[in-house]
């Protein structure tokens, strides 16, 4: 699953265009689309804006019950960006891996695990819109080779939840800190530009982010299930019963064997469901 | 991504002469310019699994303290004064059962670039006395010796002091790269070695036990004092007959006669470890046969003692009881 977290709506439609995204009309706080792998949010202007909207989005969609559902997603900031370096063509694409928050000093870095056909580069995220003069005359000053008002707020909030494999930023260079007239199809135009490198990144960080198969079968699971339940075991024991059943298919290559003896054991005491877990014990780990 | 596609550089450790020396090994890695290396090295929710297939460089400057009293689970062979000492952190190797996995939240390598302070520090510890110093617990200080060349030097430094012994640690097989060194007697070069069926499960990327063999006899004849570690032993299916066959196979390559010593220590950890360790290692039966407990919080295999007497006696075939520690 890949959540996207977009500050504007003209950086978000091609996007919503590419993956065929629709509408989630009952999100009443965000612009969120949906597909069937993907999520993406509108966030606003900002980094307080973007942490909002990126904590809003994972909080209200990964399932904690579902085991892996964390595990098995990303989340990326996607954007435009301005940079003082012309050497950057308008349009480039760039994954970060530092982003800078000019406010605090503070400095995030994403774990940067797969290939990518990108450029790396960092990145500085402002409160205010910085503009050239500001940096040539010394008023403003930049660490980073790219500025924007997003990424910080959208990374703290994003690792307050994931790791840092899951997180990523990526920034199109859309002026040189000279804009004017802001210019809504020119960014789409940028955002467009990229879609086609953005689309096999995905790919790849989907596959980084796979949560390998469970070892226990649902059969399995189920039939351990019934176990617990017949034998009264406590959380503790539970757990135990679930990793020797795991150990056991890891260190013998084997199916479970057949346990619907202690499933159809109805104890009465706890006393006796402790002895019939040591007989699965031996069982298990023994054989 | 291939291994060290990124190396953090702490902006003071830039121009240290090691960071210099590792950097120009790497000349088509990103560099990113960083603060502090837990900056990176300590970031939350770290997946040390993922990170371990395409781990990154960390060059740092190491601050106070340097030295570390020995661990009680450690052996001491004997030595009064048992300290460690991490000039690097982590390993190039990969084992499954490695307890740096439940030690550190990342599995990154730091680089601390600013080994004559190392050194000042054990020349301090000197003043009052003999020390036994053990440099390469936390890492594989002879297999990053292509990377970081500090095998060599912490053997040349320990070469001019008196009143200290050093234990080198390693399962690389890459004796050559200080195979121009003269032999130093105040280093022991200790060698970790298992079963050929333990190393092709359980110790990914580390060299096969027919290589490792190689490089110690090669070590022997040039005059070093060697070490065998046999440690952790951890119990595989029919673990009897694996580890006679595997010490029959050791010593018909190893002249025991020229062995400095050795020590046997059965698979443990602490408590807290072994948790975190079964959590992230999903993949793996290394732990699946039986553990308990035992007081102090250290985990380790039921018939711990019943797998320590066998090894014991099974070695004691070839090593005086002298010489065998643990």
């Amino acid at each position: 699953m890949i959540y996207i977290v977009t500050a504007l709506p003209c950086e978000a439609t091609p996007i919503v265009k590419k993956y065929d995204l629709k509408r989630d009309d009952a999100c009443r706080h965000f612009t969120l689309y949906r597909g069937d792998d993907m999520f993406l949010i509108v966030s606003g202007v900002g980094k307080m804006a973007s942490a909002i909207a990126t904590a809003y989005l994972i909080a209200q969609n990964v399932k904690l019950d579902e085991a892996g559902a964390e595990e098995g997603l990303a989340i990326i900031n996607i954007g435009v960006c301005g940079t003082l370096h012309q050497r950057y063509p308008i349009g480039t694409p760039l994954l970060i891996h530092k982003v800078i928050d000019h406010e605090t000093g503070k400095q995030y870095f994403p774990d940067i695990l797969i290939e990518h056909p990108f450029e790396e580069g960092s990145i500085e995220t402002h409160n205010d819109v910085v503009r050239r003069e500001d940096v040539l005359s010394g008023r403003v000053e930049l660490q980073a080779d790219l500025v924007d008002m997003e990424a910080s707020g959208f990374f703290q909030a994003a690792s307050r939840f994931l790791a840092p494999h899951q997180i990523y930023v990526i920034k199109v260079v859309g002026d040189y800190l000279d804009v004017v007239d802001f210019d809504r199809q020119r960014v789409a135009q940028c955002i467009s530009g990229a879609l086609d490198a953005v689309d096999g990144f995905i790919k790849q960080v989907e596959g980084l982010c796979r949560v390998e198969g469970e070892v226990l079968t649902p059969d399995e699971r189920r039939q351990l299930e019934k176990v617990k339940e017949s034998l009264r075991l406590t959380v503790t024991q539970s757990h135990q019963l679930v990793d020797m059943a795991r150990r056991y298919k890891l260190r013998t290559g084997r199916p479970l064997p057949d346990l619907s003896e202690f499933a159809q054991t109805r104890v009465k005491v706890k006393v006796e469901g402790r002895k019939a877990l040591e007989r699965i014990r031996r069982l298990l780990l023994y054989e | 991504m291939s291994k060290f596609s990124h190396i953090y550089i702490e902006e003071r450790a830039a121009a240290y002469p090691v960071a210099q020396h590792v950097l120009s090994r790497f000349p088509g890695s990103i560099r990113v310019m960083i603060r502090h290396y837990k900056d990176v090295f300590n970031r939350p929710h770290q997946d040390f699994r993922r990170q371990k297939a395409s781990t990154k460089l960390i060059l740092a400057v190491k601050r106070e303290p340097f030295l570390y009293p020995g661990p009680e689970v450690c052996e001491d062979f004997g030595n009064p004064n048992f300290y460690y000492t991490s000039p690097v952190l982590n390993c190039v190797y990969d084992c499954d059962y490695c307890y740096l996995q439940g030690l550190y939240p990342s599995a990154n390598i730091v680089i601390f670039v600013n080994i004559e302070e190392f050194f000042k520090a054990v020349d301090r510890q000197l003043e009052s006395g003999p020390l036994y110093l053990c440099p390469s617990y936390d890492t594989d200080l002879l297999a990053l010796e292509g990377i970081v060349p500090y095998a060599s030097r912490w053997i040349e430094f320990a070469g001019t002091r008196q009143g200290l012994r050093i234990e080198l640690r390693t399962r690389s097989a890459n004796y050559s790269a200080i195979a121009g060194l003269n032999p130093v007697e105040q280093v022991i070069l200790a060698w970790s070695l298992s079963p050929h069926e333990v190393a092709r499960r359980y110790e990914r990327l580390a060299p096969p036990l027919k290589a490792r063999l190689t490089a110690i006899k090669a070590a022997l004849q040039d005059g070093w004092q060697v070490r065998l570690c046999f440690e952790p032993l951890i119990k595989v299916h029919n673990w009897q007959q694996v580890y006679r066959e595997f010490l029959d196979e050791v010593f018909s390559i190893i002249p025991a006669e020229r062995v400095f010593d050795a020590n046997i220590g059965v698979f443990r950890m602490s408590k807290e470890q072994f948790k975190r360790i079964s959590r992230l290692r999903s993949d793996t039966d290394v732990f699946a046969f039986p553990t308990v407990c035992r007081e102090g919080g250290v985990v380790t295999y039921e018939d711990e003692k019943e797998l320590r007497d066998f090894f014991y006696q099974n070695l004691n075939r070839y090593l005086p009881e002298e010489k065998i520690y643990g």
